[in-house]
């Protein structure tokens, strides 16, 4: 009984072995997916490409298996992993043919024995910018490309190249204390890399130009808790993976996919299956539902984004007065929220939205307004908890202004739970986003926009179920990612779990 | 009995005293008995001890050279503060500023010893506070004035228990939010910049027409008259008619209304059965598959839109398994399953998180710890100790996800074709159809805010910790 619960505490502690074990349960579902959507109850027939996908997908999980019980068995006979079990990791690298990026982030985690944050960054970085391209290289089945097609797909590939150099070159010389002084040029082209929407290369950027540069180890020695503890929460560095390659999705679009496709009509071609040239097939105006959704992610993102910035800022502000100040100030500023507090959000936007009508800005403005009452009280109540603190005492003996303990005591010292709260309600604002538009009461109709494609699906939802299926799976998949994202960020940031 | 009462009346007389807000209300309410009480007051007095003596102190002071001492005192004081902190330093300024701050010390020093002196008379000052506060000592006053002080003596009554006192102060705060709330949403549709008239009679509308639409609904009034009529109208429940199709707007948010809230209470029902259970389980076993298995389920309930949700559900249960009506239909209890279960959906995933994150943290209280010594079972310390604390911030958030479901009702009427408030609101709003968006808004709202002052004044009586927070202040 206490053998196996050591053998079990063992097993939990290792990185690995969990996380295998979540790939192959993952890993098998999907191939079950597959397996029911590849006979067609209908029409009695069996689709082969879906079956395929179900072949490939069980196989991998097989292996899968395989590795993590290999897995078990070192850890318990030897207490780490062995070389010959690393080794495997090379042969599952391959099922990322297939698109299984957990498994493929599983054997690049396999691979190398240390895992530092800057390892785990240029791992995503490169498969970020692979899925990108393998999105976008889906564009030469259609009859025809943009113009800027060949050159960004070139420019794509090189900048991939370059990527898996810098992957293993981390890999190999990621060793503490003795980092060569070219890192950093490589770090700052890393950065540049970015450009193209893709953040882990920004990231990995910085951490390198810091390791490479800065000599104060306890800032370095924080960053490394802070992102070892966010890398470790598998969940959490998929959810960003998503996001990231959403944006860098959103960036790219604009020079691989072409803007016509998605809103022109092309009556010859309406009402299509998913097939090859149409992913996704298309909607009633012949638009393809792919493309669609491609640059819906843009709207979605701007708006997620800019609905929850904005009231962060405000919010913030306003519940920063109100825990700063005195009780009268308090009062007031928190009497008045009150009001807005007592509208539930999505009445609000569609009170506003009634009064000025429905467009991006001015949903973003119905959005933002409603959920400036839950920053400001999470920011009033940071800040409260924050100005008992000595060091606020102290910078109040030494004479420094009210406006400089603001800024440069409390704030920095209360952002965490207002970040974390802001990746947690990103979600929220993406369906309110889409739900509005599906009401009609959101973003302009010709525009796509995940909501939108979804109300055109809504009526044709009894003949092709797909216009309605693909972007709602788009949705669920974005807003999930930031909620991991969000749960992941809220146990490495909350000072309680130290 | 009448002796205890009056007592008691006198304690929070001097208690509410300190409270600005308090003391204007209480001379608000006993307004015809305190302008009578003033005038005897005023007529009675003519002992002028207090102020004799007040001068007489400031002169010996005064000869004593105190205030001299303190200027120089505090001179010295802030020019050491100066020289600490390496800054120049103006001797006029200083010099200002030593003399503003001896000056009200002089005067703090005066008042202090006055009122010592007196005290050692067995004197004090005389005041009106302290003569409504001598007289309400007197049983016979009381008898006297009930009639006249009423509404005084009631207030006092009420601010003399705690319980009473948070219940008022909650309840007032709700009508001003309620008000609040009026306002806002009335001003919003009113700085509109479309136009109802022609937008409901067209382009081809003359202005003649026009004018007599805006003065059937009395847009051509001044902002504050249509603000006043606009609220009076939710308080009377009378909206006057919508300005399309001529309809009672009151009445027919009255018909919608039912249906929305079945809908929502049934969805809570579901989310409170199937989450607690839940969340509890997960608990008892954090991190282990169960609890992962059943946070992610949640943690998708909370990711997806219910809009989608819905038409998954239709397709699936409706078209493809024909088990359940798309549509809903009064008096068909069958197609209510589908609604209910798609608004309940991300309140349940809310819940089930909420309960198990609250339960994790009580389980590692100390008095947990304190009931496993005592040598309680595990099911013990779980029921006794454990659930009914966890339950607490849970019933709060349920309140307040009531809100924002009922928001979200609007959606998911649509997808159901329900005919309640929320779709009743979307139809209106393309008009714009001010009294029906303002009402349906506003009286959602209202009901939002009952709900949770039911739950706050709920734990006032049951939760022990809020209650000697109560006593105490």
């Amino acid at each position: 009984m206490k053998e196996k619960r050591i053998n079990r505490q063992l097993l939990t502690m290792s990185k690995e072995y969990p996380q295998a074990n979540f790939t192959w349960i993952l890993t098998l579902l999907i191939s079950l997916v597959f397996l029911l959507n590849s006979f067609s109850f209908r029409a009695g027939e069996i689709k082969p490409y879906v079956l395929a996908l179900f072949g490939a997908y069980f196989i991998t999980a097989l292996l899968q298996l395989f590795i993590a019980w290999r897995i078990k068995r070192d850890i318990l006979l030897y207490g780490d992993i062995q070389r010959g079990t690393r080794r495997l990791g090379y042969i599952q690298l391959f099922s990322l043919v297939t698109g299984n990026v957990f498994t493929a982030a599983f054997s690049l985690h396999l691979i190398n024995e240390r895992k530092t944050p800057e390892y785990t960054f240029a791992v995503y970085m490169a498969l970020t910018q692979l899925f990108v391209i393998a999105i976008s290289a889906f564009n030469v089945f259609k009859p025809y490309v943009t113009d800027s097609f060949p050159m960004a797909m070139l420019v794509l590939l090189l900048v991939l190249v370059f990527q898996v150099a810098v992957l293993i070159i981390v890999a190999t010389t990621m060793r503490e204390g003795q980092l060569p002084k070219w890192l950093g040029l490589i770090a700052i082209f890393t950065a540049l890399t970015a450009l193209t929407g893709n953040l882990f290369a920004l990231l990995l950027g910085i951490s390198l130009w810091m390791k490479v540069r800065s000599t104060e180890s306890s800032r370095i020695a924080k960053w490394d808790a802070t992102w070892g503890k966010i890398t470790r929460n598998t969940m959490a560095v998929f959810g960003m993976f998503f996001i990231i390659l959403m944006l860098a999705i959103s960036v790219v679009s604009r020079y691989t996919f072409d803007y016509d496709l998605a809103v022109e009509n092309d009556y010859a071609n309406i009402l299509q299956a998913p097939s090859l040239v149409y992913p996704f097939g298309t909607d009633n105006f012949g638009r393809d539902v792919f493309s669609r959704i491609i640059f819906g992610a843009r709207i979605s993102l701007l708006v997620g984004f800019a609905s929850t910035v904005i009231p962060a800022v405000i919010g913030g502000c306003l519940g920063g007065i109100a825990g700063y100040y005195s009780n009268r100030t308090d009062n007031w500023i928190m009497r008045l929220l009150d009001v807005l507090y007592a509208i539930p959000g999505i009445l609000l936007a569609i009170a506003i939205i009634a009064a000025f009508g429905a467009n991006t800005v001015n949903l973003i403005i119905a959005l933002s307004l409603g959920s400036i009452p839950t920053y400001a009280r999470t920011m009033r109540a940071n800040v409260l908890m924050v100005s008992n603190y000595d060091f606020v005492d102290s910078a109040r003996a030494l004479g420094a202004s009210d406006f400089s303990i603001i800024f440069k005591q409390i704030i920095p010292n209360s952002l965490a739970p207002m970040i974390v709260k802001a990746t947690l309600t990103i979600g929220g604002a993406v369906i309110a986003t889409s739900s509005l538009s599906y009401l009609g009461l959101g973003v302009e109709p010709h525009i796509p926009e995940w909501g939108n494609i979804l109300r055109v699906g809504s009526t044709y939802l009894e003949s092709n179920s797909y216009l309605a299926i693909f972007p709602g799976l788009a949705i669920i998949l974005l807003v999930l990612s930031f909620n991991f994202l969000g749960d992941g960020l809220r146990d490495a940031l909350d000072p309680r779990l130290d | 009995m009448i002796v205890g009462l009056s007592s008691k009346l006198q304690k929070t007389y001097r208690d509410s005293q300190s409270k600005s807000m308090y003391r204007f209300l209480i001379y608000l309410a006993g307004l015809p008995l305190h302008l009578f009480l003033y005038v005897i007051y005023v007529l009675k007095k003519k002992d002028n001890t207090y102020e004799v003596t007040l001068a007489k102190v400031k002169r010996e002071l005064m000869d004593e050279g105190r205030k001299e001492a303190y200027q120089a005192e505090y001179v010295d004081q802030l020019r050491r503060k100066a020289a600490f902190f390496n800054e120049q330093s103006i001797p006029e300024r200083i010099h200002r500023q030593a003399e503003e701050l001896s000056a009200e010390r002089y005067e703090r020093e005066s008042v202090r010893i006055t009122s010592e002196r007196l005290a050692q008379q067995g004197l004090q000052r005389e005041s009106y506070t302290g003569y409504v506060y001598s007289l309400l000592g007197k049983p016979t006053f009381l008898m006297i004035s009930l009639l006249p002080g009423l509404l005084m003596y009631a207030l006092l009554f009420l601010l003399s228990n705690p319980f009473l006192k948070y219940g008022a102060e909650r309840l007032v705060q709700s009508v001003f939010v309620i008000l609040g709330v009026g306002i806002l949403v009335f001003s919003i549709l009113y700085i509109s910049p479309f136009d109802p008239a022609s937008n409901i009679l067209g382009e081809s509308a003359t202005k003649e027409q026009i004018a007599a639409f805006n003065r059937i609904h009395g847009l051509d009034l001044p902002y504050w008259q249509q603000l006043w009529n606009a609220l009076k109208g939710i308080a009377t429940f009378d909206l006057g008619t919508s300005f399309t199709g001529s309809e009672d707007v009151a009445s027919s948010i009255a018909n919608k209304f039912p249906v929305t809230i079945t809908i929502a209470i049934f969805s809570v029902l579901m989310a409170i059965v199937i989450a607690i259970p839940v969340g509890i389980l997960s608990a008892m076993r954090p991190n282990t598959l169960l609890d992962m298995t059943f946070m992610l389920i949640a943690l998708i309930g909370l990711s997806i839109p219910n809009f989608w949700q819905g038409l998954i559900f239709i397709l699936g249960f409706s078209i493809k398994l024909n088990w359940l009506p798309a549509t809903y239909s009064p008096g068909n209890a069958l197609s209510l399953i589908m609604p209910v279960v798609v608004l309940g959906t991300g309140l349940t995933a809310s819940i089930a998180r909420m309960m198990r994150s609250s339960l994790l943290e009580i389980i590692h209280e100390d008095y947990m710890v304190t009931a496993k010594a005592k040598g309680l079972t595990k099911g013990q310390m779980l029921w006794k100790h454990a659930v009914g604390n966890a339950l607490i911030p849970v019933i709060t958030v349920i309140g307040l996800l009531f809100g924002g479901m009922l928001g979200g009702a609007a959606v998911t009427e649509k997808v159901f074709n329900i005919k309640g408030i929320g779709s009743y609101i979307v139809d209106k709003q393309f008009i714009p159809d001010i009294p029906a968006i303002m009402g349906g808004v506003v009286y959602i709202a209202i009901t939002i805010s009952l709900v949770n002052l039911f739950i706050d004044i709920m734990y006032a009586f049951l939760d022990p910790r809020i209650r000697s927070k109560m006593k105490q202040s």
